[in-house]
């Protein structure tokens, strides 16, 4: 720990000097000693006010800019003189304003979206440039205005299907919860909502993704090179951005889809100082099986609410709040309950300290819970489960130069896990009171980063961050284990722990560094290493995740879990940025990768940590990438070749064996045609290998069932069939009347166009007539087409 | 418990277009294997234990019966003998008798191979009664009679049950109608009527007039997962199916690490049992 902490003061020395001015930076508008001023601002959309993330400001006599962060703040440090000063967003009208700097500066700029005349679809929205420019690798935007022109199942919109489409991203089958990224498991991704944690993004159990699109302004996912900012995970980063609402005027909208119907409100609080939205979606499914008489006891829905609020204190000060509510209710008559769902705060303070240094401190508390019962007779109970975490946390920018911007930062997470109480509800129920040991632990984290261009070649960002992890007792018992790996340990050792006491700690430091080269205006090297730390695991011993899944916290037992990546890659722009393609090759080592115990329990036992075992893992692949942003056919081609393993010492004889997330192909095309200014179709087809799984290569009885078996216990001998679909949609606009702000467009979508009946999984059986005959069966979830339509409006 | 694990499946794939569709897979064909099924019960002998050897997994041949082999048996009293053949791969005990709280080991000598198999005989609850019970028709079930057990559970964590089904003298013996559970939820309580059967598992319910007979099986804890693993196996399906794995076994190679390992299971067990004429 001392050593760790050493280094990273170490390391924070070697980039303080250059922070010097932070402190010496005068908080009046004079300009600094050596001549330079600086212009800042926020950039907005003029039409409702959102914040432009990733907007340029650029100087082009001078040939230096700086982007819009997260929050839409820019700033950019100039020497005394007049310039005309762009300002730029994919999508908007570009504004060219005359600037005479003689002090410092503040200018908050509005762009308009470009005129209706364009009947081109907007692939990103970020400079057209961008992929060659930044050190960014690895990292993928999608724009809602695309997600919500491709097919989508039942027609509806969602955020993560959409995500599976780019390379290196994946999942284990349709309708499964989450998705793998570059070959890791799906709890390695960090999923923030407003910087909010989600533990189970899913809707009725991975159908649908807990993200209402009518709420969501911006999605990023980073796979490589994430910055020192971000950690706890050891795959990706997928950064979901709520909207702000709008700041001019009310605006209202919705759809009604086969599956689910939504509804968003957004208005100003006070004209152009704040605003809000409102969005709400829920199924409705269960509302037809209200006229099935069989049916009319059951439930089965979801729902979700998502809320945020901002307002601007004055020049240096705004204010944001935002909520999530989810929740998924299943329930058959008076026989089984089950509900789900997650929760989320996030209150957040910007602070502009000065015209170059932007502050934003958060506060958010984050909830994952289920519970299941049986309401009443005498096997009545009520089990409940949850993780819940409080975290706090300050983040800096500092534009130290136009070629240099610092960010740095400190937080805190506090945990406490329920892992499952179990009590009975009512006086005759045979069950009696289980609870598992509550668990608490407080995850610490600091970085410092460095964005720092070199020369018009070179540019590097690269940081450090430090995190620490505290497992605390909660008047819990604590076992070591021994025993033979492959079997059920034998807990020994029990020790007692206090609330609050610390029982380990595991503190890391977490190296991260990307790197660009540029070969000429349109192409460039990148490359980048990172290293990252996950302390918190979600156990899970089923093909795809469950929502009844526990997460468990890093404990005296189970290690935190590292990755070290590097990755390079090839970027290249054709025909003016009209095209942008991309290599990228990465390879991973990942340790304490969690595995199980043939035959493991993981809910509801106190002795769970007997029934992990714990191993290697490697990944490594090729990505390829090309993208057309302009003209009526915009879309892209993803390709991935890809390898994922692990090595865990009572598992396939402790040799290596692949991933069941692992893919050798992943193939993905998505095109979007404009047909007529009214009409655009879509189209999107993927291929990907099958899962590995393990076939039996042989059979014996017992009590009169057949059991298969395979020789050697080998895991992952086999791959269900390959998984290909094609989904097709159309989207009809209604005719835009200028005298009217209503607007509305018919979405038609087919999903699975060719009705494959793609393999979800195969399993052996014995026939249900004749137990002597055995028989492979192969478990497709949409075994057909399936085509819908959805009415879409907004005023 | 475990009903609530099928529940939980059945739910998920409720709203989906799911379906399920025998189709041809190439598999390898697999070595033989000794696989074993013996028992030792609290109640009079003789015990059996059946030899047989793995086939391939799509051969619909009747297993291969392992026939010559010398098996022995010792109580942890010290008595000891050697079991007779008495049909082909069958084998049959004499003079041993089970008792509750004994440990025995089964030694088989089999084709050049020495195989042991420990286990024990656990404490076991009686039973206070079995009945059925009519229920109407739900959303979830259909009406007709259901069998439920009544009776004292023993205090103390750690017991470990099995329950067979007797329908008009037939084993209830599809996948699902394997039972197997512990006492983690309910330790030391009155069992007041849980069901023991769901209507697919005897292709429709019970009806009047016919004969039902339980069997409650206390058993130990090894063999408790070795069952339930093969439940989670034969029952492998839907969104939230567990990786295919090789049951456990509790027979072992006296050679460590030897290539022919042995697959079954020789479990002693008490048996408990009553029985009903539905009316």
């Amino acid at each position: 720990m001392a050593f760790a902490l050493r280094l990273f003061l170490g390391f924070l020395c070697l980039l303080l000097p250059a922070t010097g001015a932070l402190a010496q930076q005068p908080a009046g508008r004079a300009a600094d000693p050596n001549g330079k001023v600086t212009v800042s601002g926020y950039l907005k959309d003029a039409a409702n006010g959102e914040a432009l993330v990733g907007a340029t400001v650029v100087v082009k006599s001078l040939g230096i800019g700086a982007t819009a962060n997260e929050y839409g703040f820019y700033s950019l440090t100039l020497p005394k003189g007049t310039y005309t000063i762009t300002y730029t967003f994919v999508g908007y009208e570009p504004q060219n304003t005359p600037l005479v700097l003689s002090e410092n500066l503040t200018r908050s700029v509005r762009l308009a979206t470009q005129g209706l005349q364009t009947d081109e679809v907007l692939v990103t929205g970020k400079k057209p440039d961008e992929n060659v420019k930044s050190t960014e690798m690895g990292t993928s935007r999608l724009d809602m205005k695309t997600v919500k022109l491709m097919p989508a199942l039942l027609g509806e919109v969602d955020v993560i299907r959409s995500i599976q489409l780019l390379p290196g991203i994946s999942t284990v089958g349709e309708g499964a919860s989450g998705f793998n990224v570059r070959g890791g498991g799906v709890d390695q991704n960090l999923i923030l909502l407003d910087e909010a944690p989600i533990y189970n993004a899913s809707h009725l159990f991975g159908l649908f993704s807990t993200f209402n699109p009518d709420a969501v302004k911006d999605i990023k996912l980073v796979k490589g090179g994430i910055p020192a900012q971000y950690g706890g995970r050891l795959s990706s980063l997928l950064d979901v951005r709520m909207k702000e609402g709008n700041t001019q005027r009310l605006g209202v909208t919705g759809g009604v889809g086969l599956i689910m119907s939504r509804l968003a409100v957004e208005a100003p609080i006070v004209k152009d100082k704040g605003s809000f939205i409102v969005a709400g979606r829920r199924s409705y499914g269960d509302l037809f099986l209200k006229f099935v008489p069989d049916q009319k006891d059951n439930q089965a829905y979801f729902y979700d609410l998502s809320a945020k609020a901002n307002y601007t204190l004055g020049d240096q000060d705004r204010v944001y709040i935002s909520g999530y509510l989810g929740r998924d209710v299943f329930a058959f008559g008076k026989d089984f309950k089950n509900t789900l769902g997650n929760r989320t705060g996030t209150v957040r303070w910007n602070h502009v300290f000065n015209s170059r240094l932007f502050a934003n401190v958060t506060g958010l508390v984050s909830k994952y819970d289920y519970g299941l019962g049986v309401p009443e007779g005498n096997q009545s109970f009520d089990w409940k489960s949850n993780i819940v975490n409080y975290s706090a946390k300050a983040d800096f920018n500092y534009y130290r130069t136009p070629q240099s911007t610092l960010n740095f930062g400190a937080g805190a997470i506090y945990y406490t896990f329920l892992p499952g109480r179990v009590t009975p509800i009512s006086a005759n129920s045979i069950f009696r009171t289980i609870a598992l040991d509550n668990q608490r632990a407080v995850e610490y984290s600091a970085y410092l980063d460095n964005e720092q261009t070199f020369s018009p070649r070179l540019s590097a960002q690269y940081g450090l961050r430090l995190s620490m992890f505290d497992y605390m007792g909660s008047g819990s018992t604590v076992y070591e284990y021994e025993g033979p790996n492959g079997w059920q340990k034998t807990p020994v050792n029990p020790r007692q722990y206090a609330a609050g006491k610390l029982i380990k700690r595991y503190p890391n430091l977490e190296p991260r560094a990307s790197l660009r080269y540029s070969l000429n205006g349109h192409s460039s090297l990148k490359a980048s290493y990172n290293r990252m730390v996950q302390y918190i695991h979600l156990v899970s011993n089923t093909t795809a995740s469950s929502p009844l899944d526990v997460w468990t916290p890093s404990t005296n037992n189970i290690k935190p879990e590292h990755a070290d990546q590097l990755a390079v890659g090839y970027f290249r722009n054709f025909k003016d940025n009209a095209y942008e393609a991309s290599v990228e090759v990465f390879g991973k080592r990942m340790d304490n990768q969690i595995d199980y115990i043939n035959g493991a329990n993981t809910l509801l036992n106190r002795y769970l940590e007997a029934e992990l075992l714990y191993g290697r893992g490697r990944a490594y692949g090729a990505e390829f990438y090309v993208k057309k942003n302009e003209g009526r056919l915009t879309g892209w081609v993803s390709y991935t070749l890809s390898r994922s393993e692990r090595q865990i010492n009572g598992i396939n004889n402790n040799e290596w064996y692949v991933n069941k997330y692992d893919k050798t192909h992943y193939l993905s095309v998505v095109g979007i045609y404009t047909l007529t200014p009214r009409w655009t179709v879509s189209s999107t087809f993927n291929y990907s290998t099958g899962i590995a799984t393990t076939f039996p290569d042989s059979r014996y009885v017992y009590q009169g069932l057949v059991i298969p078996n395979v020789n050697g216990d080998v895991r992952n001998n086999y791959r269900v069939p390959a998984y290909h679909r094609l989904d097709l949609a159309a989207t009809y606009e209604g005719k835009p009347d200028p005298s009217r702000r209503w607007h509305s467009s018919w979405t038609f979508s087919v999903y699975n166009a060719y009705g494959r009946r793609n393999p979800y999984s195969i399993y052996f059986r014995q026939n249900a007539d004749n137990p002597a005959k055995t028989e492979a069966v192969r478990l497709a979830v949409f075994g057909t087409v399936l085509p819908s339509a959805s009415y879409n409006f907004n005023f | 418990m475990n009903r609530i694990a099928t529940f939980f499946c059945a739910a998920c794939l409720l709203p989906l277009a799911g379906c399920l569709d025998v189709v041809p897979v190439d598999i390898p064909e697999g070595k033989p294997l000794l696989a074993v099924e013996g028992e030792i019960t609290d109640q009079p002998g003789p015990y059996y234990v059946t030899l047989t050897k793995t086939a391939p997994y799509f051969d619909e041949a009747e297993l291969p019966r392992v026939r010559g082999a010398v098996l022995t048996l010792e109580d942890s009293e010290g008595q000891r003998e050697v079991l007779r053949e008495v049909s082909p791969g069958r084998y049959a005990t004499s003079t041993v008798r089970g008792k509750i709280g004994n440990q025995y080991v089964l030694t088989i000598r089999a084709e050049g191979e020495e195989y042991r198999a420990e286990t024990e005989i656990r404490r076991t609850p009686e039973i206070d009664s079995v009945r059925a019970e009519f229920r109407a028709k739900t959303s979830t079930r259909n009406e007709g009679y259901y069998i439920l057990y009544y009776g004292e559970e023993t205090r103390g964590v750690g017991d470990y049950y099995q329950f067979k089904v007797f329908h008009n003298g037939r084993r209830l013996n599809q996948p699902g109608d394997l039972i197997v559970t512990n006492d983690e939820m309910v330790d030391g309580n009155y069992i007041n009527g849980v069901e023991l059967t769901n209507e697919e598992g005897v292709g429709g319910v019970f009806k009047k007039g016919d004969k039902v007979r339980v069997e409650a099986l206390s058993i130990t804890r090894d063999y408790f997962y070795f069952l339930n693993e093969m439940v989670t196996q034969i029952n492998n399906v839907g969104l939230f199916s567990t990786p295919p794995a090789n049951v456990r076994t509790n027979v072992r190679n006296v050679v460590a690490g030897s290539e022919k390992v042995a697959v079954g299971y020789f479990a002693g067990h008490t048996v408990r049992t009553d029985s009903l004429v539905i009316e």
